[in-house]
């Protein structure tokens, strides 16, 4: 009984610990997706992109992941924007048929990148930190690396949370999001805005992807199941929620460990969708959503 | 305004003509080309056609994959080919993706008129070839496939130089209960052609060594998180593991039995991953992949001929030494280049019988196929010490002793 | 006009049910195969995603339902191959019925995400039951017993293009149509005259599910054996969808030029540019989305109609 109360326990600790990572991507597209109404399938490739640089910064100057992900992010962050003002603008009052096509373009040029540049090669990085453990009692173990990135994650997102709420470029984003047109009336450069949502969005999956990568590995694919767990989260929280994405991000880590554990994992993609699919037709607001859809 | 509707039609014309001319382009693509009949000349190169994963989550493997080839195609060209033309490899990527594969291969049989047919890297894209090859009535010599099904369809047409999912797991099997003999084991196996097809072996060879199984837990490939399911292997603490596993997952895997500190008394694998040249190094599982066992098909310091001159061939070009897989695709060329020059010409039927009675020495030992298309090869049960993969068992090639048992995570240095 | 129109289209087909007797070599054949069923594929996705303009990007659901269902329908069961096609319709249509009165609920986006959802579940547990074989995958009955099937399979693709284009030209001359046009412009407006839009787009999806799975039991047939990931695949789901919107969601000849493009144009890619291939295709899509946003038939259509008006 008790070894089952242990292992349940176990199970949670680390399911909580990979959803704070999905949590960042979660919240990224819920950014992207809020204010835009942007379906980014972009996304993975993103993050894909990001954890390439956190490599190579790892590889060839020896920069640590830990540190390496913010400048990672900061890269994604200038790669988002420009996206955006380059591509995105243009297309903003296309049908969301034409931007979800102009996201899948992206995705491809990013991924056929990543391939010529890199090969379709995988790579993997090994930090003395991503092997220490943290030993909490006798029966619990974490890894001393996710729980840093957990650190990190829970920092990172409420700072963002707090950023979209409270900062004025926050309120910025919001009106926008409520109503694109009133928002340019009083004063809203809301191209400008919408750019900066936009790489902040790709940034914050940015993060994830460099905190992702010495517990993960890499190659230019490796986004692509991302993507449907970013519009799983999403959903999930309520279309367009920050905070409501990361608590789905958490909640879909928990979900996925303890089916793991009670079932088999093999069945834990099976659930999230299905979980989605639940949340979508019972409850289209979200599970922690208050909008209306 | 009738003119107006019956010009919308002109543009539309113009463009499907467009579009037309773009399919016959593509149709044509880079090959030869053109027209009718197969098997027509390829002027003067004998065209061998191969399917392995250059992108996607196996690419690693195809790597080593198209290596061997070249490593192969380059010495057979350096003696002068084979009926006096040179060889000509054709790689398609199947991006490890069934359907990829088929449409590679059919491309290969009828754009390219490709003398035979070599891959695919997975048990998945193999399975799904087969039926094409069987089809069109093209041999195809399979180097890596461990699944079994491979060569059960009962298709004359495949060959398969490889040992299987059965071998494997009954060579584990054996190398276990000569070495201490546990009593429970846990199967942990990627819920693919190829991950079922070792996990089901294991199943059938364990009670016959001893053993029962207490887990057989299937895992979906790519997730970053296998803790909970270790932790269900943990609960039932097994005496042994045995993983079938390729080689993303197989790291992933190995860092995370370290950190729930699950601590059988044997870690054992069914290859592949587990015996990719990556898996010990630090790009791989590093210092996790240690006392580790798994079943290999090669290793560099093979006893027979060619072994050190293709691993250090292979080391020129890559800088690192290579696994099994490598090797099986060299020898997969070799093999059906020498069947090429027996059969005399590049017709398929020809090769095929000539196929049938090979009997090759190669650097990857004696190579000759039985009536389902399987070469017999010997399977051999590595350790890592050190970093390296040493061969423990069976003992009249072991060149190292078995570390038992496994040291707990907790006392490794 | 529109006999002329119904003319020149049986025409076409006419001429396409002739390539076989020029182009004779498998491969070829293999590649206009494709062609023409991600033309059908295509024409049945625009029926939802451009004339009712619903989203769905999870039509691989339905591909993935006729690929599997034939086999399962024949071999495990042992009914007969076109009785079998029959059962293949039904199931699709049964599970379109399923899948839209849940999907339906929703709008825009969220609809486009439920029909993915959908689709992978199925999906995984096609790679996780014993039924379908898990990811071992299950051997497809010949549907062409021939020694050149390539050649029937070709034929047969072509007449469900043409079957697929007959019913929505029908379609979009009957009420119906106009009903579907009517909730792709506004919902609210269309349910004030007196349409139902959920069971609208309902039928929509229901015919549309029909021509997709009967193009996957064709093509799980052509490719004798198949797997999880070769029919069930989210690429699966975005081809069609791209091919339409390319040649233009909601025109008639749209996602035939669609095809024509996109099925060409990878199989030239990977052969030019290999390894680069999704690279030069991101390209081509990002280019098309921002200088032919009606997509190709379009944007021509409406250039063509600015000229003649002035």
């Amino acid at each position: 009984m008790a070894t089952l109360f242990w292992s349940a326990l176990q199970a949670v600790l680390d399911g909580v610990l990979t959803g704070s990572l999905y949590s960042l991507i979660g919240m990224g597209m819920a950014l992207i997706f809020g204010v835009m109404r942007i379906v980014n399938f972009a996304h993975g490739a993103f993050m894909m992109l990001s954890m390439y640089v956190t490599y190579l910064l790892f590889d060839r100057l020896g920069v640590t992941p830990y540190l390496g992900f913010l400048a990672a992010a900061a890269t994604m962050f200038v790669v988002g924007f420009a996206t955006y003002h380059g591509l995105l603008r243009w297309v903003s009052e296309r049908s969301e048929f034409m931007i979800i096509l102009i996201t899948l373009g992206i995705a491809q040029i990013f991924i056929g990148g990543a391939q010529l540049t890199f090969s379709g090669d995988f790579h993997k990085i090994n930090t003395p930190l991503s092997s220490q453990l943290v030993h909490l009692g006798r029966h619990v173990t974490l890894n001393g690396g996710d729980v840093l990135s957990f650190a990190i994650s829970i920092a990172l997102a409420v700072g963002m949370f707090l950023f979209v709420m409270k900062s004025r470029f926050g309120r910025a984003l919001r009106a926008i999001a409520q109503n694109r047109y009133a928002a340019s009336l009083i004063g809203i450069n809301v191209q400008r805005t919408q750019a900066v949502a936009f790489g902040l969005g790709v940034a914050a999956v940015g993060l994830a992807g460099g905190l992702f990568l010495p517990a993960f590995y890499l190659y230019p694919e490796v986004g692509g199941g991302f993507n449907l767990k970013s519009f799983v989260m999403v959903v999930l929280g309520g279309m367009g929620s920050i905070e409501g994405a990361a608590i789905a991000g958490l909640v879909l880590g928990v979900v996925e460990s303890l089916t793991s554990l009670y079932w088999g994992n093999q069945w834990a993609l099976v659930v999230d969708f299905v979980i989605f699919l639940l949340v979508l037709s019972l409850r289209p607001a979200g599970l922690f959503g208050s909008q209306r859809v | 305004m009738p003119h107006v509707i019956r010009l919308r039609w002109l543009p539309q014309a113009v463009l499907l003509i467009t579009l037309s001319a773009l399919t016959a382009a593509a149709c044509k693509g880079n090959g030869s080309g053109g027209g009718g009949g197969k098997q027509e000349a390829s002027g003067n190169t004998v065209r061998i056609g191969v399917i392995t994963s250059l992108t996607g989550a196996q690419a690693a493997f195809g790597k080593a994959h198209k290596l061997g080839y070249e490593i192969a195609a380059a010495e057979i060209n350096a003696k002068g080919g084979v009926l006096g033309k040179q060889i000509e490899v054709i790689v398609y990527d199947d991006q490890g993706k069934p359907d990829q594969a088929v449409q590679g291969a059919s491309k290969l049989i009828d754009q390219d008129h490709v003398a035979i047919l070599l891959g695919a890297y997975s048990s998945e894209t193999t399975r799904a070839v087969i039926p094409a090859a069987t089809q069109k009535s093209i041999p195809l010599l399979m180097p890596t496939a461990t699944a079994d099904n491979v060569v059960e369809t009962g298709s004359p047409w495949v060959f398969r130089i490889c040992a299987g999912a059965k071998a494997y797991a009954t060579a584990m099997a054996d190398f276990l209960k000569n070495n201490g003999a546990p009593k429970t084991v846990a199967i942990i196996y990627e819920n693919t052609n190829f991950g079922q097809a070792n996990g089901k072996a294991m199943e059938v060879a364990a009670p016959a060594a001893g053993m029962t199984v207490v887990a057989n837990e299937a895992y979906q490939a790519s997730s970053p998180d296998y803790k909970a399911l270790l932790q269900r292997v943990k609960d039932k603490d097994p005496e042994a593991i045995y993983y079938a596993s390729y080689l993303l997952d197989a790291t992933t895997l190995m860092k995370q039995t370290a950190q729930l500190d699950l601590n059988p008394k044997y870690l054992t694998a069914a290859g592949t991953g587990f015996s990719a040249a990556e898996f010990p190094t630090e790009k791989g599982a590093g210092k996790f992949a240690e006392y580790t066992f798994s079943v290999s098909q090669w290793l560099p310091s093979a006893k027979w001929e060619g072994s050190k001159a293709f691993d250090d061939a292979y080391f020129k070009a890559s800088g690192s030494h290579p696994a099994y897989h490598g090797m099986q695709a060299y020898a997969a060329l070799v093999v059906a280049v020498d069947a090429i020059k027996n059969a005399g010409s590049d017709d398929h039927q020809k090769i095929a019988d000539a196929m049938r009675k090979e009997h090759l020495d190669t650097p990857f030992g004696p190579i000759a196929f039985d009536a389902k298309g399987q070469n017999a090869h010997p399977v051999l049960v590595t350790q890592v010490q050190d970093g390296q993969f040493k061969v423990v068992w069976p003992l009249d090639q072991a060149e190292a002793k078995p570390i038992l048992p496994t040291p707990k995570w907790s006392e490794r240095k | 006009m529109t006999r002329r129109r119904a003319v020149l289209a049986a025409a076409g087909f006419g001429l396409c049910l002739l390539v076989p007797l020029v182009v004779q070599q498998d491969y070829q054949l293999n590649v206009l195969f494709r062609l023409a069923l991600f033309a059908a594929v295509g024409l049945a996705w625009n029926l939802v995603g451009g004339y009712a303009g619903q989203l769905s990007l999870g039509h691989a659901a339905f591909f993935g339902i006729g690929a599997y269902a034939l086999p399962l329908y024949h071999d495990k069961l042992g009914i007969p191959i076109v009785l079998a096609l029959v059962l293949v319709i039904v199931t699709a249509v049964a599970a379109a019925y399923v899948i839209g009165r849940v999907s339906f609920r929703l709008r825009g986006p969220y609809f486009a995400l439920a029909t993915i959802a959908f689709a992978e579940v199925l999906r995984l547990s096609a790679k996780n039951l014993d039924v379908t074989g898990g990811d071992v995958g299950l051997q497809v009955p010949a549907l062409f017993g021939s020694t050149s099937p390539t050649r029937w399979f070709y034929l047969a693709a072509v007449l469900l293009t043409a079957a697929a284009f007959a019913t929505t030209a029908l379609i979009m001359r009957s009420r119906f149509g106009y009903e579907l046009q009517a909730v792709r412009e506004d919902e609210d407006t269309a349910r004030a005259c007196g349409i139902d839009p959920a069971r609208t787009k309902l039928h929509a999806l229901m015919i549309s599910a029909a021509f997709t799975a009967l193009g996957g039991a064709l093509y799980a047939s052509q490719y004798f054996f198949i797997v999880p990931d070769s029919v069930l695949a989210i690429d699966l789901s975005e081809k069609p969808a791209i091919a339409a919107m390319l040649g233009g969601a909601g025109t008639l000849t749209g996602p035939i030029v669609g095809a024509i493009l996109i099925e060409p144009a990878l199989e030239l890619f990977k052969t030019v540019f290999q390894e680069g291939y999704q690279l030069i295709f991101g390209v081509l899509l990002v280019l098309i989305v921002l200088f032919l946003p009606e997509g190709i038939v379009g944007s021509i259509a409406s250039w063509w109609r600015r000229k003649h008006a002035s």
